[in-house]
This record gives C-alpha cells, structure tokens and sequence, in this order.
C-alpha cells in the first residue's frame, strides 16, 4: 500500500518504511519555530523545571512577527525577554523586529523551508509550508517539549484529496478559491471533515504559483486542516533550488496512496468571494456584498502577504486613491517583498494611493496589536479570518476577500467587484 | 521513564451527562478565564461548569466521570481540564477535536475520545465505571458493557506523570541522572 505525502514525510523524519494513520510518532523535525508571543511562556516553564539547555538550539528559528512594532509597555517587555531567551538558549537563528518578517512566510523565500522538509511551530498557520511542498506542524505552547527534547508526540493525520479541475476566470484568485471550498464544506457538497485532516491538492496545479499556494493553504487551516499539501511542481522546485540553503528532497504522494476521502472541485466558474463576519464558511459571491461601505482595510497576513499578492493589491491602486473615509493598512510578508517594492517601485503605488505601510509580519491580524476597529465599523481584508474580535471591538464587522477585491473595495469606499475595477 | 502501571487508571463515579457541540469558552468554564490565561487549578475548580451549572464543583466526587456526545470541547483550551483534572474526574467523548483532546491530555487528565455512542448508555446520576488504559466502560446502573479505543499506550505516560509538565519534569531527571552516570 502507497503513503500519502504526510505519511511519507513523517515516515522519513521517523525512520519508518511506512506509517498509517492514527499512529503515534516522534518525528525529528528539520527545524522547530517559535514566535514571539509564546517565547516568554516556554522559558518560563523550562526554567522552573531546571531545564537550562535545549535539545538542538541549531534547529532553533525565533522570529518576531506577530508584534511587531511594540504598541504597548508589554510589547516592549516581551522583545527584552524574547533577546534574552535567545541569547541564554544559544539560538542563533533569532529573526527579531525588522529582520525577517512573517515566519510562514520569509522562510519559503530566502530557502529555509525546502520541499520535504517537516518542521514544528508554535502556531497552525505554519499549514503554509504546503505551498512549497513540506509540512508544518502546530504544537501550540506544547512546542516547550520539542526545545527540551527535540520533538513530540504526533498522531499520523488521514489524508483527504481534492482535485481542481479547470483555470480561474478573470478577477478571481486562489484565496476566493479557498472561500468557495470552505462554503461548500459546510454545505456538504464537499463531504470533507477537516478535523485533524492532511489535505493534498492535485489536478490543475500548474497556474498556482507560490503565493497562490499559500493563499490556498489559508482557508482549509480554519476549518481545521492540519496539513495542507502541494505536491511541487518543477517551476517550485527551480524556485527552491535558487534560494535552498540545505540539500532537499522533495516528497509527492504514492499513485496507490489510501485516502479517507477524495472530491474534485471545478474551478472555472468560481466568481470573486466575500466572506461575511463570523467565520469564512459564510462565503457568498461578490454580488450579493457589493456596496457595502467600509471604513478599514488591510492587506496581507499569512494567507496574502507574498510580493504577488501585494504587486495584485498594487494593480488596482496604481494612479488611484484610497477612498476618504478608509484607511488601508498594507503589511508585507517579509522585509525581502519590502525592499523588493522599494526597489521596483511597487511601494510608491501605494504610497500615493494612500495606503499605510505596516512592517513586515501579522499586521493586524494578530489581535489587532496595530491598525483595530472600533464597535460599528466595517473592515474589509485579507486576513485569514473573519471571527469576531480578530481585529479589536467584537462590535465591528469583518468581511473577507482576496487582495485584488480588497484594493478595489478601498479605493471605492465600499465592498467591490475587482472586475469592475 | 516512570511506569504507568500503578496510576489509577480505572475510575469508578457517577455519570455527569453533556450534549453535542459543548465548547470549551463558556460551556466548559468561563471565557475570561481562558482569555486571562488562568492556569492554577484552584482558582479554576469553583467556575467549571458554572455557566450551565453554578455549583457543579461542590458536588462532584473525585472518580464521577463526565460523559459528553460529538465534538466536545472546541478550542484547544486546556483551562477546563486543568479544573477536571485537579478534581480526579475523568471523560469520555463520543468524538472531540483533536487539538481539545490533545490539550486534555497535556494536562493529564483520564480521557477517551471516539466512543461511539456513549450518551445513549448511560443517564446523569448512574453508576459507571471507565478503565481508560483498557477502554472498558461499565454502567452498573443499567448493566451494560462496552470496549471503547482506549488511551494509546504511547500516551498514557503523560497522564500518569500528570501532563506536559510532570512529563518534562521526569524526563530532566532522568536524563541529568543518565548524563552524571
């Protein structure tokens, strides 16, 4: 019987001729993230236990991406206490304020994060490294254990398989593709249960670039996914291969892999999504949001913050200005995209439209540490979801699109079709 | 590493039933709790349960088992268990998201997931009777017995050591003593 990709990876990271679901596994990751928020908790409880060494500080990769600029005393506590773990714990691979940007992110860029690789992180949107062809697996404040030790307990997830069928029209980007899914999974037309769920993509791949891929890592990760795959196609592995700083060997699925279940999605006929407030199931076509007024954008996150989200986002604001009772946050994925606009001119498009720049990392998205909304405004943005409180007042109303109906929704002062922009 | 066979595997309590869909803020212990990022089982106990039932601490008994149907405890929140821990309860779901059931386990609490069914067996005030390290469930009220998966053997030393941190504990031990050898 044939593995499926995750199965193949956690076979590989464990010693295994083969794995079947359900197992329990101590994989031994390539490298193992934590982000600033949880540093401060894990030396904590490692010090109260005397544990004064990890396992494999090599591995180690900090980054400072969910607070960025220190909005608060706390923060600025916080970046002297996330300095000093690092330097007691010896990692050198410290991506502090304005050094890296978003560790979902920057990582698949600069070649940290390779094909077939398997890595532990603190945080489940690290379902991005699907989009280069590895895994990321969310351990929350359990990643203690995995610094101590050097890994943890994982239980082998089953493996779901969705084919796309067809190319995306005019407009509509792989994030509208996510929202669709997501609306017909709760629908039951795509009878997945994503609980604990691998979930492979195959089919029509070859138009997803990167960013789209990760894009489409986004929305199976909040209806529970905790994996999401794509096998690398050559123009990711010339990618890869560019910027690798490590030998890599990428996985792909067994012909003969088993898999719980298995449905095809054709894309063609998909139109630009909006999700409303609540939660990203709740998608409709753009149709039936257009008009509605907005006072805050926000562009980027783990979702949509790659050069190609933000060159999209940039497309529909050239020689335009963000309407006057809105304000647009614009926040990079990793301070490389930054410079790279800086340099091809991107950053002044949306200067001029009147976009602010954040720095590179969350934005927003993390508990609204920058740019919140107060009780009754409206929000339209990329972030990765539309729960209410995800950016300050519950109060407020948060809808959901991809970057190019963002852009386009900014400039109008209200939810609009990109299409018609 | 410490064995597992002298833990008190087999609970032997009274039945606390609970429905589908309970999640953990709110129907499990209080959202400001959770959001407070309360840990200390002490201050925790006297708020479980208490939004559906204020008392629930003061007349549960250390071995009552609480037994709930689909998708118990959504959020991988560890508050409510670190409650039900430090009262000796145990808990058998008929499913829970797999990040609830990984937290119930870090904090070492008796748990036992995928068992079908279980809410049609048994009624709130029966006698039960749960192995987790077997999956043997026994309603003594109603006579009737059933095999449900039990805790992986893989897992079951967290429990014992009382979650991640008694794990993380013994496990220092042991290696400063395997190191000075």
């Amino acid at each position: 019987m044939g593995m499926t990709a995750v199965e193949k990876v956690l076979a590989r990271k464990t010693g295994r001729a083969s794995l079947q679901p359900g197992e329990v596994v101590y994989p031994d990751p390539d490298f193992i993230m934590i982000h600033d928020g949880l540093v401060r908790g894990a030396k904590r409880e490692l010090d109260s236990l005397g544990i004064d060494r990890l396992a494999r500080p090599d591995k180690v990769v900090m980054v400072t991406d969910h607070e960025v600029i220190y909005g608060s005393p706390r923060a600025a506590e916080f970046g002297v206490i996330n300095r000093n773990a690092a330097k007691a714990w010896g990692v050198k691979q410290f991506f502090d304020v304005g050094r890296g940007g978003h560790g979902h992110i920057f990582p698949m860029e600069s070649g940290m994060l390779l094909p077939g690789m398997f890595y532990f992180d603190n945080d489940r949107h690290s379902t991005n490294a699907g989009a280069i062809g590895a895994f990321g697996f969310r351990i929350g404040a359990e990643i203690s254990r995995v610094l101590a030790t050097g890994t943890n307990w994982v239980t082998v997830p089953a493996t779901l398989r969705l084919v796309l069928k067809g190319k995306l029209g005019r407009g509509v980007y792989a994030r509208d593709v996510g929202f669709y899914l997501a609306r017909l999974i709760r629908q039951g037309t795509i009878p997945f249960e994503m609980d604990y769920r691998a979930l492979e993509f195959a089919g029509d791949l070859d138009s997803f670039d990167l960013a789209e891929r990760a894009a489409l890592c986004n929305s199976p990760t909040e209806l529970g996914a905790y994996g999401v795959f794509f096998p690398p196609s050559e123009r990711i592995l010339a990618f890869a291969r560019e910027r690798a700083q490590h030998a890599f060997a990428p996985i792909y699925p067994d012909p003969d892999a088993s898999y719980e279940k298995q449905a095809t999605l054709a894309i063609d006929g998909i139109e630009p999504q909006v999700a409303l407030p609540g939660e990203i199931q709740t998608s409709v076509d753009i149709s039936e949001a257009v008009g509605q007024p907005i006072d805050h954008a926000f562009i980027g996150s783990c979702g949509s913050g790659m050069y190609e989200d933000l060159a999209t986002a940039a497309s529909f604001l050239k020689g335009r200005r963000v309407a006057p009772n809105v304000r647009l946050f614009v926040a990079p994925g990793s301070e490389r995209t930054t410079r790279r606009m800086a340099a091809d001119g991107l950053l002044n498009v949306l200067v001029e439209a009147g976009a602010i720049l954040l720095p590179a990392g969350c934005g927003p998205c993390n508990d609204a540490v920058v740019g919140p909304l107060h009780a009754g405004e409206v929000s339209i943005s990329t972030a990765s979801n539309s729960n209410a409180g995800r950016f300050g007042s519950k109060q407020a109303r948060l809808f959901l699109g991809s970057p190019a109906t963002v852009a386009a929704s900014a400039v109008a002062g209200a939810i609009a079709d990109p299409r018609g922009a | 590493m410490a064995g597992t066979k002298d833990f008190p595997w087999l609970l032997k309590g009274r039945c606390y039933k609970l429905g589908h869909n309970v999640s953990h803020a709110g129907g499990v212990i209080p959202d400001r709790l959770i959001t407070g990022r309360e840990m200390d089982p002490q201050k925790l106990i006297p708020h479980l349960f208490e939004e559906s039932d204020p008392g629930f601490h003061q007349r549960a008994r250390a071995g009552d088992i609480i037994v709930t149907g689909r998708n118990f405890g959504m959020g991988p929140k560890m508050n409510g268990y670190i409650a039900m821990q430090a009262l000796g309860l145990g808990l058998i779901c008929e499913s829970m998201p797999y990040l609830a059931y990984r937290a119930a386990i870090g904090c070492g609490l008796r748990v036992l997931t995928d068992c079908h069914n279980v809410t049609e067996l048994c009624e709130t005030g029966d006698e039960i009777e749960v192995d987790f390290q077997s999956g043997q469930f026994i309603n003594r009220t109603r006579d009737i017995r059933k095999e449900y998966p039990p805790l992986p053997e893989a897992l079951q030393e967290i429990v014992a050591l009382g979650g991640n941190t008694g794990w993380l504990k013994q496990w220092w031990s042991a290696s400063k003593q395997g190191a000075g050898a």
